[in-house]
């Protein structure tokens, strides 16, 4: 039997933050989770988060893992690969698959924070290996770098359709499409707008409906919908995919807090069946708390808000400390997150709790200035109104402001601002470019946030418009490295086009040209070797292995000749053609062997 | 099939020392610190079992531990969620037809 004063039941962000806000207060703590490491969810965010500072606004999930786990004090234990299994009147069990036993807890206060789980939906054959929740493809991929697929059909455009989709094009997978089944994107615009300008389409109004295959996913066909959301005949068309990703929401998590005795009510606002709780984060049982999407599906800052409410409370009965000011300044937070327009849904859903939240004004429409022709300023494109203010926390000039509430837009002056960037590279929205009009010798410069493989310095691309849709050349003219990893690439194109260009192309060759046959070697890996100062043809053959196949370079020294004369800028008849040794032509041991001997007989 | 991804513009994946675990009898590579569905799935295999009424294909649906659709036979035991169970050296790792064979 393991007595704790306060037990946590899923260590992700709200059950980490609960545990943190009571352990610092002396409130000895044991959290119990089933995975692997603690951290929920949070460990496969590879996003930057929305909010403020406060709240680890800019900062990627995982990193947030990270820094809550680090700051956990000795009044904590984790249980991983632990899970709860029942709550009963005098204990609750739990089974630690580790040491493969029950072990039974004995706390005097309780939050469950057991999250929520994905929402399956009814096509034919959904299935199929190759049907995926977006969050297990979202764990495979980045919490253990495997990629389940390589052509992938979203289903559900909202946040976490999109946000998976932008990831699973920084891993290396083409994402065919996303479907959504409404008249319009169901997540943040601009978490739209980053898959958007990679040329991914969001097709609206659609759904799947079959997966085609026989031991898994070989297709998928989607089908227009009607405004009652019915299949609209002869509107189907097939796509070649090898996954499907479900992401049409979430639902919580709530048996261990309905097998506690927690009432539960039907708010579909929230995502389902929810347990109830009062605005202190507590159940109808005393000692019992939930926090975070088990208390009704939102995202993760207001989970760590939650969580931390929660922790105060608990803090203030388990150590009788007065914390009114740090539980009302929480709170307060909460507040002022659930303000704005895009929670409008857990507004309403919550009322069914008697838990009121007030709209707070926003400024929802900026009459932004004209960015000023000739200098190096952002633009900013975020025109919806969430939570989120580090372009104004960062920007070292205060030409930003997100003035009042946080779901504000922001305002740019251009008079303060001085063209450095750091907007650019925090903005969790990636939704700030800067440009500067008429550079010089009829160019623009655009820079774009960049979170991908980085283009080099003086290379050529293709410059795409905000819907991935080609619109000039360009030019890579500088890249800005961020320890954050979302780096600066500046662009140069025609004069004219740095309003539209959001984007670009690289002008990636499939690399399977060939020069060299017998050795298999192909004009980028011969491009790449000259990159890496091998720049005669003896070098490349050492290096390389170039021309010293079976045909004895028959084929490929002249070309491979030519190659370098066009990188290194030289004539092919300055670079050396390279030695010609014997055989000629590839001899067996046993031949030369049978052959005349002229010599040393 | 290759399905690793060994470069990533955020994240840096450090995997742990190699491992060899035995599917169906095949050894396949995998590294320490990763699940067993990972490395099958790293390694191509999407069809974990077979389902118990009309045995149809079934592989990994949720990846942390909560559908149970990933179970397979881990060394003679049944039903073992392959998605939140690490690799071990030299772990033999089964499909499982139905309700495999329970321990009691």
């Amino acid at each position: 039997m393991v007595e704790t004063d306060f037990l946590v039941i899923g260590g992700g962000p709200a059950g980490l933050s609960a545990a943190l806000e009571a352990s610092r207060r002396g409130v000895k703590t044991l959290v119990v989770d089933e995975g692997i490491e603690a951290g929920g969810q949070l460990l496969k965010q590879t996003h930057k988060f929305f909010g403020h500072e406060g709240f680890y606004a800019s900062v990627r999930g995982f990193e947030i893992a990270k820094e809550i786990l680090n700051s956990l004090g000795d009044n904590v234990d984790i249980l991983t690969m632990t899970t709860v299994t029942g709550v009963y009147e005098d204990v609750i069990t739990a089974y630690d698959r580790n040491a493969d036993k029950m072990i039974e807890i004995k706390p005097r206060f309780t939050l469950i924070a057991t999250g929520a789980s994905e929402r399956f939906i009814q096509f034919e054959n959904n299935d199929l290996p190759g049907v995926y929740g977006a969050g297990a493809v979202q764990t495979l991929m980045n919490q253990y770098g495997v990629l389940p697929g390589e052509r992938v059909l979203m289903i559900g455009s909202g946040n976490i359709g999109l946000i998976v989709s932008y990831q699973l094009l920084q891993a290396g997978a083409e994402v065919k499409a996303i479907v959504e089944i409404a008249n319009k994107v169901g997540g943040y615009e601009v978490h739209a707008n980053k898959i958007k300008r990679f040329g991914v389409p969001i097709i609206l109004r659609h759904t799947i409906k079959k997966v085609v295959g026989d031991q898994r996913v070989e297709g998928a066909i989607i089908v227009e919908v009607d405004d009652e959301f019915n299949e609209i005949p002869g509107s189907e068309k097939e796509l070649a995919v090898d996954t499907v990703c479900i992401a049409t929401g979430l639902t919580p998590s709530i048996e261990i807090a309905a097998m506690a005795g927690v009432e539960l009510q039907y708010i579909p606002e929230l995502g389902g069946y929810v347990p109830y709780r009062d605005e202190n984060m507590r159940t109808n049982i005393s000692n019992l708390f939930i926090a975070g999407d088990v208390s009704g599906i939102e995202e993760a800052t207001t989970a760590m808000i939650e969580g931390s409410i929660a922790g105060l409370v608990v803090a203030s009965e388990c150590k009788k400390l007065d914390l009114t000011e740090e539980i009302a300044s929480m709170k307060k937070e909460l507040s002022e997150f659930r303000s704005g327009p895009f929670s409008e849904k857990v507004r309403s859903g919550l009322k069914k709790f008697s838990i009121d939240y007030p709209t707070y004004s926003y400024r929802d429409s900026v009459q932004r200035q004209e960015p000023p022709k000739g200098k190096l300023v952002p633009v900013i494109e975020c025109n919806q109104a969430i939570p989120c203010n580090p372009c104004q926390t960062s920007c070292p000039t205060g030409a930003i402001t997100v003035s009042g509430n946080i779901n504000s837009l922001p305002e740019i002056d251009y008079n303060k601002c001085v063209g450095c960037g750091v907007c650019v590279m925090k903005c969790p929205g990636l939704a700030i470019f800067m440009i500067q009009e008429n550079a010089e010798n009829n160019t623009d410069v655009v820079v774009i946030p960049w979170e991908f493989a980085l283009p080099e310095k003086g290379e050529a691309v293709i410059a795409l418009d905000k819907d991935g849709e080609p619109v000039c050349e360009g030019e890579i003219f500088k890249v800005v490295k961020s320890s954050n990893k979302t780096h600066l690439v500046y662009l140069k194109v025609p004069t004219g086009h740095g309003r539209s260009v959001r984007n670009f192309a690289r002008l990636q060759r499939e690399d399977n040209r060939y020069v060299c046959r017998c050795e298999e070697i192909t004009e980028a890996d011969i491009e790449k070797a000259i990159e890496q100062g091998f720049t005669d043809f003896e070098e490349l053959r050492r290096y390389l292995r170039l021309g010293m196949g079976p045909c004895g370079g028959r084929t490929c020294r002249l070309n491979a000749l030519s190659i370098l004369a066009r990188k290194t800028g030289k004539k092919i008849s300055e670079l050396g053609h390279g030695v010609f040794r014997p055989p000629a032509m590839p001899i067996k041991f046993e031949s030369l062997l049978k052959g005349e001997k002229s010599h040393g007989e | 099939m290759h399905r690793r991804i060994f470069s990533h513009p955020i994240l840096d994946f450090k995997r742990g020392k190699p491992v060899k675990i035995y599917f169906e009898g095949k050894e396949i590579q995998a590294y320490e610190g990763e699940t067993v569905a990972a490395a099958l799935v790293a390694n191509g295999i999407d069809v974990f079992g077979e389902s118990y009424k009309r045995n149809r294909p079934r592989g990994f649906y949720c990846a942390i531990g909560k559908c149970s659709s990933c179970v397979m036979i881990i060394d003679g035991e049944s039903n073992v969620r392959t998605c939140i169970t690490p690799v071990r050296e030299g772990m033999k790792v089964a499909r499982q037809h139905g309700r495999g064979d329970p321990k009691w």
